[in-house]
């Protein structure tokens, strides 16, 4: 089996028409329509053409009635179908994006959200339209050094690529804050790039317009030239995706990884700085981008577990099995467009379950999921007995002293 | 170009129809090798192979007194002994022929006539000068020893084991677990005739017992080869019972008396559904009938404190025996069976649907001893809560069909599931659902009883389970086991199903035993991509491995259900017969050998070499090749540093003027 790295950069420049031209297109000529993809996809009932049907629809050459269709438009790009296909078909890397581009294409109207998201994108270099040279005020509520390499150009080890919802959501920047002392505790030699960051593309052509992904790729292209770094991590695991698997097409071949595995990386020296007892009963959402693309299951579970007194339980659905929390592919601005067609958030279906495990905290280790679930978790009236935490809060709560 | 001296070569080239003929001009080819060195007569013709075809090689042999004979035709690998047999028969040595291939090697692979009449030339060229210089050599013959092994004790094995038996030759059936039986003992009934498994085995299996001319070793594994075709040396481990097999009458007495009242230990049997002794028999009418004591778990053995109530109950009989130590049997066979059998895919590896996790979901296996009458539940359908089932769910192809664990389709789960369903309605009237990808029936009767159980009104659903997860989150407290979700598409109708069973079975596939490799190994034989034993040939040898001598029975080849697994057990027994029947074997001479003065016995070529033909003979300090092992594969001869190893049909001179004939351009 290829890496997903090779796979999708086989697929560079691959257009539908032709798909088959690559070994890993023509891998969907041997589905066996068992509708696998279909039955595990989180919104599969709501697509007139999940999966299955379209691989057919494109071998009677009847695509374009997928395309009129907003089948696709519902992806949220969480992986289940290729992890699960019996035929190693690699839907989400390959086949969708290609298809889902189309759909986006032809829709009447798109979403409000997602649109105000992508021009705010275009002009701002962030989803939430905050102006750029904002995107590091939050390193003035911390009193942790944090170097900004276009003030201090010396080489470093670690670009921390900090990504727009660290940057501007409040609950985001709790989160960079946590990352930030971390990195700092642990004594790593990082930096970030300030004003000069813009957003990294989400998983790049999967999810948003291919002509903005391929803009941002150039300009952050541009901007780590300019800087001497070793590595590049970040807390975003769609950011991940995109350096890991869109950006080696553009000549990027910085190593990358998220911040979970890198302080996974550190355990041993972490450890005996977590000396407050947290007595939480915790349960932990895999991100689809952290655990089914990129395989980091045990890391996150690792770290959280090293912390005195949490004692973690898992839900009916985890790991390779887990439940994307709609925010991916796009979904994260597509929730009023969800709403009005009726069909229900991931992120409330995947609460039920983090209810029935009885756990007072929902670790999570992306950023989409800290607002997505806290929102879920009022809307189930349930503030006042379970609390969304990223991973380095809790790593920070349990430092104590701080 | 160097002649051929007074060596008179008849030269021959077949159109095989127009295989050959279709593409390349093959009276040129004839009218071009007359002019060679030495050829005195050269034809074309309609069929080499056929009987007028070696007529006339045969003719001309005696008519212009050939010696030697080149044939441009097919592969060797299809007509060399043909052509040898007719220049036997004309009276030259058989390996006074070569062959020329210009089919594979040509016709079927190029499509420019003028070039592949070129290229034809070179090659019969090259022949023509090469069998100049070939050597008479003779086939050697090796004695083989009558007596058989069969490594197996499963239905593939114990059928083997009486075919050969009633043949009169002497059998050792060697199997792995304290009895006979195998798989087949634990099925309930069996597709597509729903006769009950034991009914049909348990006979055979006594047969076996009782058989004069079979030596049956249960507990027992092979722990060592050597030897070749016709004189294979095996040793077999007896692995310690602790009960002595010719004390015992089977009276099991012991296990009553043990000093654990209750079953503790899973019993492996019933997959684990129920509990057993330290000391065991695996199931009522095992054979050999002798207890074993699991000496991880019996008090004497672990401890060395009990008060040996089964000691004491054997009394005068004196069967138990703790100081039982394993005793090694070295034996001489001539042939043997490999019918290993299979292992059921360990459904913990996809953890979506919740083996392991969820009380209620089973294996098909599990379920074939939960409504077999002599399993733990005395043939009831019950869920771990003893309620009876009332929606069970069926999912067909776990584990197989999928690249990220099984490639293969295991050929038995579409009737076995279809088998289990009507089993399991029957006994429980529950209402069936099972999910399938496509429904493979083929074989005698099997349609028939694919449509009699899908009249029998269960739900087929055609779509794979993508996800299992309780119907509700809330966990019960009550004791209850909740059920559970079955979530697929229903491809017939487009719509995604959640069906809420209280029961869900796992038809798990058939994949290699888990130390497959190892015995391939030890055996020297070759394993397919999915590590299931290699035959010989798909369609033509499906018996047979690459190392002569030794046969495949069974699953150890592929998955198959039990009539095939009979049938070819068969196939291997008569393979086997006709092998030791022959009494002798005959060797190809086409091996290598050693130029003892040259030899400097460094020793280099003895790992080298694939078929372990190669010893080190510590008296002379030289290599010695084993002509009955060796393959004729020419490892040892290149790799050789002082050039002392030479082999028969290759020697330098002859490939030496292969060669100049190939590159001399006419």
């Amino acid at each position: 089996m290829l890496a997903g790295e090779e796979v999708i950069e086989q697929m560079w420049g691959v257009s539908l028409d032709r798909l088959y031209d690559s070994d890993e297109g023509q891998r969907i000529l041997s589905c066996i329509q068992c509708g696998t993809c279909a039955g595990a996809c989180p919104y599969g009932e709501h697509m007139l053409y999940p999966p299955r049907r379209i691989i057919t629809m494109l071998k009677a050459g009847l695509i374009e009635d997928v395309f009129d269709s907003d089948s696709l438009f519902k992806c949220v790009n969480c992986y289940t179908c290729m992890t699960k296909c019996p035929r190693n078909i690699r839907l989400t890397e390959i086949l969708l994006p290609l298809v889902k581009e189309q759909s986006a294409v032809r829709l009447e109207e798109m979403p409000a959200e997602l649109q105000k998201a992508i021009e705010n994108t275009y002009r701002y270099g962030n989803t939430y339209g905050e102006s750029a040279r904002k995107r590091a005020a939050w390193i003035e509520t911390i009193e942790v050094p944090i170097r900004i390499l276009a003030k201090d150009p010396a080489p470093v080890d670690i670009l921390w690529f900090v990504e727009c919802d660290l940057s501007y959501h409040p609950r985001g920047q709790a989160a960079a804050r946590a990352t930030a002392l971390l990195f700092h505790l642990l004594g790593l030699d990082f930096a970030i790039l300030g004003p000069e960051e813009r957003c990294a593309g989400d998983c790049g052509r999967l999810s948003w317009e291919p002509g903005l992904a391929e803009t941002l790729v150039d300009y952050n292209l541009s901007i780590f030239d300019k800087y001497t770094f070793n590595r590049i991590v970040t807390n975003d695991p769609h950011a991940l995706d995109a350096f890991k698997f869109r950006y080696p097409m553009f000549a990027f071949k910085h190593k990358t990884t998220a911040t979970v595995p890198e302080l996974y990386a550190h355990l041993d020296r972490l450890k005996p700085m977590l000396t407050k007892k947290l007595d939480y009963l915790v349960t932990y959402h895999d991100s689809c981008c952290l655990g089914r693309h990129n395989g980091f299951y045990d890391e996150p579970r690792a770290l959280l577990e090293a912390i005195p007194g949490v004692r973690l339980v898992e839900m009916d659905h985890n790991r390779e099995n887990s439940i994307c929390c709609g925010g991916g592919g796009g979904g994260m601005w597509l929730d009023t467009w969800y709403k009005q067609q009726g069909i229900e958030r991931l992120s409330d279906r995947r609460l039920r379950e983090v209810i029935a495990t009885r756990a007072n905290v929902l670790a999570v280790a992306c950023p989409y999921e800290v607002s997505r679930f806290e929102d879920a978790v009022k809307l189930a009236g349930y503030e006042d007995r379970i609390i969304v935490r990223d991973i380095t809060e809790l790593l920070v709560e349990a430092i104590g002293g701080h | 170009m160097k002649g051929n001296g007074d060596i008179r070569i008849g030269f021959y080239i077949c159109h095989c129809g127009t295989n050959i003929a279709g593409l390349i001009d093959v009276a040129r080819i004839a009218e071009y090798a007359g002019t060679l060195p030495g050829v005195v007569v050269a034809r074309d013709y309609k069929y080499m192979c056929s009987d007028p075809g070696q007529d006339l090689l045969r003719e001309d042999i005696a008519a212009y007194h050939l010696m030697r004979i080149v044939v441009a035709s097919c592969s060797p690998l299809l007509h060399e002994q043909t052509f040898r047999r007719a220049a036997e028969k004309g009276g030259i040595n058989p390996y006074f022929v070569q062959m020329v291939n210009i089919r594979e090697h040509g016709t079927w692979v190029h499509d420019d006539a003028e070039y592949m009449t070129g290229k034809a030339m070179d090659m019969v060229r090259a022949a023509v000068l090469r069998v100049y210089a070939h050597q008479p050599l003779e086939r050697k013959q090796v004695p083989i020893t009558p007596d058989v092994l069969i490594v197996g004790g499963g239905i593939a094995g114990i059928h083997a084991a009486l075919t050969m038996a009633d043949a009169g030759k002497h059998v050792y059936l060697v199997e792995r677990e304290p009895t006979i039986g195998g798989h087949m003992a634990q099925f309930d009934k069996t597709f597509p005739t729903l006769d009950c498994a034991a009914c049909i085995l348990t006979p055979k299996m006594t047969a076996v017992k009782a058989h004069p001319n079979i030596t049956l070793w249960t507990w027992s594994e092979v722990e060592k080869v050597d030897g070749f075709i016709g004189n294979f040396t095996v040793t077999v481990k007896r692995k310690a019972r602790y009960v002595d097999e010719d004390l015992c009458v089977g009276c099991m007495e012991c296990i009553e008396a043990c000093i654990y009242k209750q079953g503790k230990f899973p019993d492996e049997f019933n997959m684990g559904l129920s509990k057993r002794k330290p000391i065991f028999i695996p199931f009522p009418q095992a054979v050999p009938p002798v207890p074993v004591i699991d000496p991880g778990q019996c008090l004497h053995l672990k401890k060395g404190t009990c008060k040996d109530t089964c000691v004491e109950i054997c009394a005068d009989r004196k069967a138990i025996n703790f100081e039982q130590e394993p005793e090694y049997k070295e034996i001489e066979v001539g042939a043997i069976i490999l019918a290993t059998g299979f292992t059921p895919f360990d459904a913990t590896r996809i953890p979506y649907y919740g083996y392991g996790k969820y009380p209620n979901v089973y294996t098909a296996l599990e379920l074939e001893r939960l409504v077999n009458a002599s399993g733990p539940t005395g043939g009831e359908v019950r869920l771990p809560d003893g309620r009876t089932p009332e929606r069970v769910a069926i999912v067909h192809c776990v584990g197989s069909r999928d690249e990220h664990y099984n490639r293969w389709c295991s050929r038995v789960c579409c009737m076995y599931s279809m088998k289990l369903a009507h089993l399991v309605k029957e006994k429980t009237h529950a209402e069936i659902f099972n999910f399938y990808i496509d429904m493979r029936a083929p074989g005698k009767s099997m349609e028939e009883f694919y449509n009699r159980i899908s009249s029998e009104g269960i739900h087929l659903v055609r779509g794979r389970v993508a996800d299992v997860y309780p119907e509700t989150l809330e966990k019960k407290t009550n004791g209850q086991i909740g059920r559970v979700i079955v979530q697929a598409e229903d491809t017939l109708i487009g719509r995604i199903r959640k069906i809420p069973v209280d029961m869900l079975i796992l038809s798990t596939g058939l994949q290699p035993r888990i130390d497959a490799e190892e015995i391939r190994r030890m055996f020297n034989i070759s394993c397919s991509a999915g590590g299931f034993f290699l035959e010989r040939h798909p369609k033509l040898a499906p018996v047979n491995t690459f190392t002569d001598g030794i046969f495949l029975a069974g699953t150890c080849q592929g998955p198959k259900d039990i009539p095939d697994t009979v049938a070819q057990a068969g196939a291997a027994a008569s393979e086997a017969l006709a092998l030791i029947d022959r009494g002798v074997f005959e060797l190809e001479p086409n091996t290598a050998y050693i130029m003892e003065d040259d030899c400097s016995g460094c020793k280099s070529c003895i790992p080298l070499c694939p078929y372990t033909a190669i010893a080190f003979k510590e008296e002379k300090q030289k290599a010695e090749i084993n002509e009955a092992l060796c393959k004729g594969c020419g490892t040892c001869v290149a790799s050789c540093p002082s050039g002392s190893i030479r082999q028969h049909l290759f020697e330098d001179e002859e490939i030496y003027r292969e060669i100049r004939g190939l590159l001399a351009y006419a």
